[in-house]
């Protein structure tokens, strides 16, 4: 015993072999396993609503205005100046819907407190960041585009 | 009366109830022994574990909330579809249209509140008597572990009626784990099955709820239970309230400190 | 043996009637079993009948309850418009008014996931399971220590404005400090001094959760503001 032992102590024993090979598989499947249900469990097409959406022509918004949009939750702002830029209107602290309060000229969450101003910088409460700006672009037939895949500088602007 | 007495005295009744109702102490320990749902019970207790100050009775609450919960949940699912708008159209037939829908749907509510509720509290009252001693640590764990999906039952059952109240409760949760860096936003997308609570969010919630997480929680009730049994029973008299006793299998006076393995709660003594 | 507890052995004739213990095993089982035995009442029907008893008036309050309250149902969800207040379910209230102190990570992340490990060590740290009281030993020392550390410990909490959070700080460490500098009494005073370091943490802990879920559910209204509920009405 001490002998063989010895001698083969520089290779596996045939138990430890099929062990190391045993557990070795078993630690394949294992994480093969865990790989496929983690892929199962993502979804791969998303039936949700498109990112690029065509927002009508600019002369529908007058000068020095902010028009809210419900359903791709943003706002397409028109500055004095005749310059575009659109804002999320999705909180960036917990996701709540914001609401622009014309007479304050500010944008405020209902849901923990936090105020933007009409830039999307955030002036109070615990937003940790501003709000997006998402790019805007002119087709060329005449109309505003979104696309908020894409986000873009607070300094970016569309001028018409 | 007679016929009874026939039925029950009969080979059928006899073969499915074996042991009648007792009147030894043996025949009495044999109803808790024979008996699948009671056998996780010892056939004896001690007289101060079943005194209500020992523990106000808040574990058994809990599941005795759960075991409701369970009975009506199932019966809600009778009516539900995991699907928007139905949903949403599925809680006001509940509550107009379906005979007793609304009170199915209250008890539901209300228990699942009340869980929460008597979870949280059987947890300050085994920290309080020190109950968690060894060799009880790790039923602790699982406790708090039961207390947490408890919480997280309640919290996917919130998503379930698709109002307003569930959409942006669950919207506010979601969006407090993409806070989690590095894995938050993987993590939320894989919950939420998409960027948005939508459908699918829905019916992940809905398979969470009604599937995944009640088997968790049986198996873990289960083990927490059975680690009762296996380490000395019910929480007997707390510790800080027990007069010195002495050691009656031993018959001698055990030392908490000279002897680990001995620690439990009614050999801490107040000196 | 002790005198007030003389040993009370049930003897019989007949074994199905009186079960008389033969021998006492004294090795090891798989069960750590409990050595002490205090009295002993049968399974059935005394913890029977008291399941079964409870579970009926925990069945009947709850339809009670059901009868009275209807659970509420709002209008259908609409992910273009947050309601003013946006509120949690009451039990993650706490969490959703640290929030309001405290960045997502923090109070989303960090907090709560320091509480479940807090609680989940909890017994594998083996302190004090006799519940001594803090102040015994040198109560100086005991003294300078717990100062030293409570204050640095609610900088943070000063800092990031969260009153409800080092308010309640205050009121622990006072209650915990309070008896030593006044006279030794009863009533609730010596209470507080017998009181294990340990309990205080936890007391502390849950009243900061109590009062943190309170001012969530009932003072905070349109926009996370504070509110009076007996003057605005409760937002919930």
């Amino acid at each position: 015993m001490s002998d063989s032992a010895q001698q083969d102590s520089a290779f596996y024993s045939r138990r430890q072999f099929f062990v190391v090979m045993g557990s070795g598989a078993l630690a394949v499947a294992t994480v093969g396993g865990i790989a496929l249900t983690g892929e199962f469990l993502e979804p791969n097409v998303l039936y949700e609503p498109p990112n690029k959406f065509l927002v009508g022509t600019p002369d529908q918004y007058p000068l020095d205005s902010v028009f809210f949009m419900a359903k791709p939750q943003i706002f397409i702002i028109r500055e004095a100046a005749g310059y575009f830029y659109t804002l999320s209107a999705v909180c960036t602290h917990l996701g709540c819907i914001v609401n622009w309060k014309p007479q304050e000229g500010a944008i405020a969450c209902p849901c923990h407190g936090s105020r933007f101003n009409k830039t999307g910088e955030v002036i109070a409460g615990p937003a940790p960041k501003p709000l997006n700006h998402f790019a805007m672009s002119l087709t060329v037939d005449g109309y505003l585009q979104v696309d908020k895949g894409i986000l873009v500088d607070p300094e970016v602007i569309l001028k018409v | 009366m007679k016929l009874i007495n026939k039925i029950t005295a009969g080979r059928i009744w006899r073969s499915i109830f074996r042991t009648g109702l007792p009147s030894t102490n043996y025949r009495r320990s044999l109803v808790i022994l024979n008996n699948f749902f009671l056998h996780l019970h010892p056939a004896k207790v001690k007289k101060s574990s079943i005194k209500f100050t020992t523990t106000f009775y808040l574990g058994g609450l809990s599941f005795a909330l759960f075991l409701i919960l369970t009975v009506t949940g199932i019966f809600l699912m009778f009516y539900y579809h995991p699907a928007v708008p139905l949903a949403y159209r599925d809680m006001k037939d509940l509550e107009f249209v379906v005979s007793n829908g609304k009170l199915l749907r209250n008890l539901h509510r209300w228990s699942a509140h009340a869980m929460v509720v008597t979870a949280s509290l059987h947890m300050l009252r085994v920290f309080f008597t020190r109950a968690f001693h060894p060799p009880r640590e790790f039923n602790w764990v699982i406790g708090v572990f039961l207390l947490l999906i408890t919480l997280l039952l309640s919290y996917t059952g919130y998503l379930l009626p698709w109002d307003q109240l569930a959409y942006w409760g669950v919207s506010v949760g979601t969006n407090m784990i993409k806070a989690m860096p590095v894995v938050g936003d993987k993590i939320r997308f894989l919950l939420l099955g998409g960027n948005i609570t939508g459908e699918n969010a829905l019916l992940r919630f809905y398979v969470l709820h009604c599937v995944i997480l009640p088997l968790v929680l049986s198996v873990l009730v289960g083990v927490h239970f059975w680690r009762i049994r296996k380490d000395g029973g019910l929480q007997a008299e707390s510790a800080g309230r027990l007069s010195e006793k002495t050691d009656l299998i031993l018959g001698e006076k055990t030392n908490p400190r000279k002897d680990e393995s001995l620690v439990h709660s009614n050999s801490i003594r107040s000196k | 043996m002790n005198d007030d507890h003389p040993v009370k052995v049930e003897f019989g004739d007949d074994a199905q009637v009186t079960q008389t213990r033969v021998a006492y095993v004294k090795g090891d089982t798989s069960i750590a079993v409990e050595r002490e035995r205090d009295e002993e009442v049968m399974t059935f029907p005394h913890l029977i009948v008291r399941e079964v008893l409870l579970f009926e008036i925990l069945l009947i309050a709850l339809v009670l309850c059901s009868f009275l309250f209807d659970a509420p149902l709002e209008s259908i969800a609409n992910p273009e418009h947050s309601p003013n207040p946006a509120k949690a379910p009451w039990y993650f209230l706490g969490l959703q008014e640290l929030l309001h102190y405290f960045p997502p990570v923090v109070a989303g992340v960090v907090l709560p996931t320091l509480v479940v490990v807090a609680l989940v060590v909890i017994p594998y740290f083996r302190i004090n399971l006799a519940r001594e009281s803090f102040w015994t030993g040198d109560v100086r020392k005991k003294f300078t220590i717990l100062s030293a550390v409570v204050l640095p410990m609610n900088i943070p909490f000063v800092v990031s404005g969260a009153v409800p959070i080092y308010s309640c700080s205050a009121i622990i460490y006072s209650l915990m400090v309070l008896p030593v500098f006044l006279p030794r009494g009863r009533g609730i005073l010596e209470r507080f001094r017998q009181c294990a370091l340990a309990d205080w943490i936890m007391i502390w802990f849950i009243l900061v959760g109590t009062v943190l879920t309170v001012i969530g559910v009932f003072f905070r209204g349109p926009e996370w503001r504070w509110i009076w509920p007996w003057i605005d009405g409760i937002y919930y």
